[in-house]
């Protein structure tokens, strides 16, 4: 797959949203490309970046001869039970939940917590101590 | 009490002590379809000979012969060897039946929620749902079609590279109905407490999965890691309140953050056979016992009525 490099379908869509959302502020085409993971061409994120102003997600405002690309409002208008908090209450509390919720990390032990320390530093000092 | 009787209970007992190792043995996307079906199966064939053992403890009271024209005395062969020992299965079944039912209920109110969330959550634009929050937060709402919800905080904690391994992570649960496994191992298990390993084992794989399928997808375990051990500790570093919810069972979530890091950090899991046909092996066994148990227990159903109708 040319441009999306190997992406499941959909995905692009979301890491674009992922990208502005980090942002938080407008992006022009450029930047959203700058800010997403691989050598994606310029034309394959204007098409995400369009397809996702076209449903509404997003909304652009001109920026020099470009278009600078932002969320919608309306995530600004989300109600309180509605955050990240507010669910895990509504679905999480009490010990006898079902608990439907599936965390992409869970609290870390300390084991846990020295493994993944040890795994971050690897990689800023990736040469270390390997042969020549 | 025939052999058959008790073989779906010694299953339960075998895989109670051995199925979680079996099931770390194989690769998540083989072991959690596999582990559910064994759970599911001997917990319904557990329930199946209790139920029948208790049925028969009462066959063989007078006044309960007499209401199903069986003779007593005919029934008994083959039956529990007391009473008592039919009555402690019948308040067992009882119990289990009540905790599963309960287990059921409790998660159908909960699907209804998550649901209904999705709901409010207006028209599924493309899966993903982004909520401003300074906390790091990260989980997939299941539903008829289900989001993956991200908090601003995790968003901005990592690079593209590493977002891109979270989502993802996030929508191989959607993609593979995770949440369905989970469940349904949870059900087989508040109906038969043995199976609770197995039950934390799916969960635990279908984390594994996820983590094997974004690794995949953005072709590097390290990178995969990284993105892991990042997020966790942003979660790990972010004020107590806004995880109370997950940390009430977090002792319980066998999905260790850290175990998980250092399998992407081996080559991926080998497709190995045996673990599998030990697991299917098993299962048959517990699904063959409660199947010969329900005919043998018919079959002398009848030649006892047999007997009340000559000698009533």
């Amino acid at each position: 797959m040319p441009g999306s490099s190997g992406r499941a379908r959909g995905a692009l869509e979301q890491e674009v949203l992922g990208c502005l959302a980090a942002a938080g502020r407008p992006l022009t085409t450029a930047e959203v490309q700058a800010g997403l993971d691989g050598h994606l061409a310029y034309t394959t994120v204007m098409t995400a970046l369009t397809r996702l102003h076209a449903k509404g997600v997003l909304t652009r405002q001109p920026a020099g001869r470009a278009f600078a690309y932002g969320l919608a409002a309306d995530m600004d208008e989300i109600p309180a039970s509605l955050t990240a908090r507010g669910m895990r209450r509504l679905l999480e509390s009490g010990p006898d939940r079902a608990s439907v919720l599936a965390s992409f990390v869970a609290d870390l032990s300390a084991e846990d917590e020295r493994i993944l320390s040890g795994l971050l530093e690897d990689r800023a000092h990736p040469q270390d101590g390997g042969p020549a | 009490m025939s052999v058959a009787m008790w073989a779906p209970i010694l299953v339960a007992v075998l895989l109670a002590a051995s199925g979680g190792q079996l099931g770390r043995r194989l690769h998540p996307a083989v072991a959690v379809p596999l582990l559910t079906f064994a759970a599911l199966a001997t917990a319904l064939a557990t329930g199946f000979v209790l139920a029948v053992a208790a049925f028969d403890a009462m066959a063989m009271l007078a006044p309960v012969a007499q209401l199903g024209h069986w003779s007593a005395a005919a029934v008994r062969p083959g039956g529990p060897p007391s009473v008592l020992l039919g009555a402690a299965a019948g308040l067992t079944v009882g119990v289990l039946l009540v905790a599963a039912v309960r287990r059921a209920t409790r998660l159908g109110v909960d699907l209804g929620h998550a649901v209904a969330t999705c709901r409010r959550l207006g028209p599924d634009a493309d899966g993903l749902v982004v909520l401003r929050d300074d906390a790091p937060d990260a989980f997939v709402l299941p539903g008829v079609r289900g989001r993956v919800v991200v908090s601003t905080g995790m968003l901005r904690m990592l690079p593209p590279d590493e977002r891109r391994v979270l989502l993802a992570h996030e929508r191989a649960h959607l993609a593979g109905y995770h949440q369905l496994y989970v469940q349904l191992a949870g059900l087989a298990a508040a109906a038969n407490p043995l199976l609770r390993p197995l039950a934390r084992e799916v969960e635990r794989g279908v984390e594994r999965w996820a983590d094997e399928v974004a690794a995949a997808e953005v072709g590097d375990r390290r990178l995969a890691a990284r993105a892991l051990a990042r997020a966790g500790l942003a979660r790990a570093a972010s004020p107590a309140d806004s995880r109370w919810g997950l940390a009430l069972h977090a002792a319980g979530r066998p999905a260790a953050v850290g175990a998980r890091a250092l399998a992407l950090l081996q080559p991926p899991p080998r497709r190995r056979r045996w673990p599998a046909a030990a697991l299917i092996a098993v299962t048959l066994v517990a699904i063959g016992g409660a199947a010969w148990t329900g005919s043998t227990t018919e079959d002398r159903f009848e030649r006892a009525q047999a007997d009340y109708a000559v000698a009533p």
